[in-house]
């Protein structure tokens, strides 16, 4: 196991079982084990002015090694294009050094198309030798038998699949679906662990089960489902028809339950929500009333700038993948990760956000919902715009 | 692997005397319950674009919750430490391009 002490005890990555867990104080000494400086620096001495612990590194990066893509996918949040920019694998080998050094776990491979990299292997090799877990995020088009053998190193191969055949078109404009499904199904024959991004529009929300147990059915063991967001070339007024509509969004919670109790009863297949989600379950009042059952089973909502960091294509450090980049360099993310103002502004509204999130329940995990809708949508920094909850607090205010 | 310098890095260290495998004693069972797990975030997630939470475990039934609160308990039981960050990280690492699993 690889521990990384915090302020509150620690994180844990277990190398046996694929979990990441907290373990408070009293956990870690259990280990026999202590945090030495990394404790006495959060404690407060009664007889000294209190001070701050620094914030902790992110555990997880998402990392944009090109931003070539062939694809065209209309909604692409990055803008990838065919002769996109593809930063040298020295550049990206001192960003996994910095990552290393800021004790980051995971790092996740995307971009653009990553696998249209030559040394995709290497890197991925290279984030191993540094204690850090690769994965990888394909959109499966183009990717050959040869190409899957350099994708060993991966932990986990996630292929964006929407649904079947006009499902994905609707998604993505064109219809991909058939090469998404040949990936899925060579992965894991190949025993390469293959999971599935679905992004929830308006239109594929609806054929979720079936498209997750298509997938299922090709060998994917995992479905990430992704909420669509207005950034790249969905930064337009197509986003406000294309986003799940506010009952679709309220229905989150009853359908994860659906799922849970059907495609996945047999537990060899999950699902997972991102962290733009989680806002939705306000929804659902058995999780409302009880968040802590979320946290302890490790549901993330916004950690951007938090538990979360991106490093962009062009080598910049992100709150998140969506988030405009900041002047900190990703080689630098273990030394600056602390000072950037602006990483610092995203972590101090998560702290201490408005009405109606500071009174929410579900605040210390959904910490305020996605902050890249907000800023789109209402043009500011502020509660999710589609949350439920700030939903109907808006139109309380209004009446 | 001899792992006594890679309880030292980013200000922590090793409290009791347990030691690892470089110690020269015999380890004792750590102490370790599913009470002092705060969170459990399962599996390795592969989305490159915003971070996700597995969802299913929250609605299964007791039973399989506890299953897995048990698996991570052997798991924290069994596995040797080592600590992330900076040069131990660094050591670490070498070690582990030693280790079929790592």
């Amino acid at each position: 196991m690889i521990v990384r002490f915090e302020p509150w005890g620690a994180w844990v990555k277990l190398e046996s079982t694929p979990a990441i867990v907290a373990l408070g104080r009293e956990g870690v000494r259990a280990l026999g084990l202590d945090g030495g400086d990394r404790w006495r620096d959060a404690d407060v001495d009664p007889n000294a002015a209190p001070r701050v612990a620094a914030p902790s590194p992110p555990i997880e990066v998402h990392l944009a090694v090109t931003a070539r893509c062939g694809a065209g996918c209309e909604g692409c949040y990055l803008d990838a294009r065919p002769d996109g920019l593809e930063p040298p694998r020295e550049a990206l080998e001192r960003q996994l050094d910095a990552m290393r050094d800021a004790g980051v776990f995971t790092v996740a491979f995307g971009g653009g198309e990553p696998t249209t990299r030559d040394d995709l292997d290497v890197l991925a090799e290279s984030a191993r030798a540094r204690n850090i877990t690769p994965v990888l995020t394909t959109s499966g088009l183009g990717l050959s038998d040869a190409r899957i053998e350099r994708l060993r190193a991966f932990a986990q191969v996630n292929v964006s699949y929407d649904g079947p055949s006009e499902t994905y078109a609707r998604v993505r404009g064109f219809d991909g679906s058939a090469a998404a499904e040949r990936a899925i199904e060579r992965l894991a024959r190949a025993g390469v662990r293959v999971g599935v991004n679905v992004v929830l529009t308006r239109e594929s929300f609806p054929e979720l089960e079936r498209t997750l147990a298509r997938a299922k059915s090709l060998g994917a063991c995992e479905a990430q489902l992704l909420r669509y967001k207005p950034a790249g070339r969905a930064a337009s007024l197509d986003y406000l028809a294309r986003r799940l509509s506010p009952d679709q969004a309220r229905s989150l919670g009853p359908t994860l339950r659906h799922l849970a109790g059907s495609i996945c009863a047999g537990g060899d297949f999950h699902v997972r929500i991102d962290c733009a989600l989680v806002p939705f379950l306000s929804a659902d009042d058995e999780l409302a009333r009880d968040p802590s059952r979320l946290a302890r089973f490790g549901v993330f909502g916004c950690e951007a700038a938090g538990a979360l960091a991106a490093v962009t294509v062009h080598g910049r450090v992100a709150p998140c993948s969506f988030a405009r980049a900041t002047e900190l360099a990703g080689d630098r993310l273990a030394d600056g990760h602390d000072a950037d103002a602006e990483l610092a502004r995203w972590r101090a509204y998560v702290a201490s956000p408005p009405e109606p999130c500071a009174s929410c329940s579900m605040r210390s995990v959904c910490k305020g919902g996605c902050k890249v809708v907000a800023s789109f949508v209402d043009r500011e920094h502020g509660p999710d715009p589609e949350c439920p909850r700030v939903l109907a607090h808006r139109k309380e205010q209004a009446a | 692997m001899s792992d006594e310098r890679e309880h030292e890095g980013e200000g922590g260290r090793e409290s009791g005397g347990e030691g690892g495998e470089g110690g020269g004693e015999p380890r004792r069972e750590r102490a370790i319950g599913e009470e002092h797990i705060e969170r459990v975030r399962v599996g390795h997630g592969a989305n490159c674009s915003s971070i996700g939470s597995v969802i299913d475990t929250l609605f299964a039934t007791a039973t399989v919750g506890a299953a897995v609160f048990a698996a991570i308990v052997a798991a924290l039981k069994k596995e040797e430490v080592r600590v992330a960050g900076g040069a131990a990280a660094t050591a670490g690492a070498h070690a582990a391009g030693e280790k079929e699993d790592a």
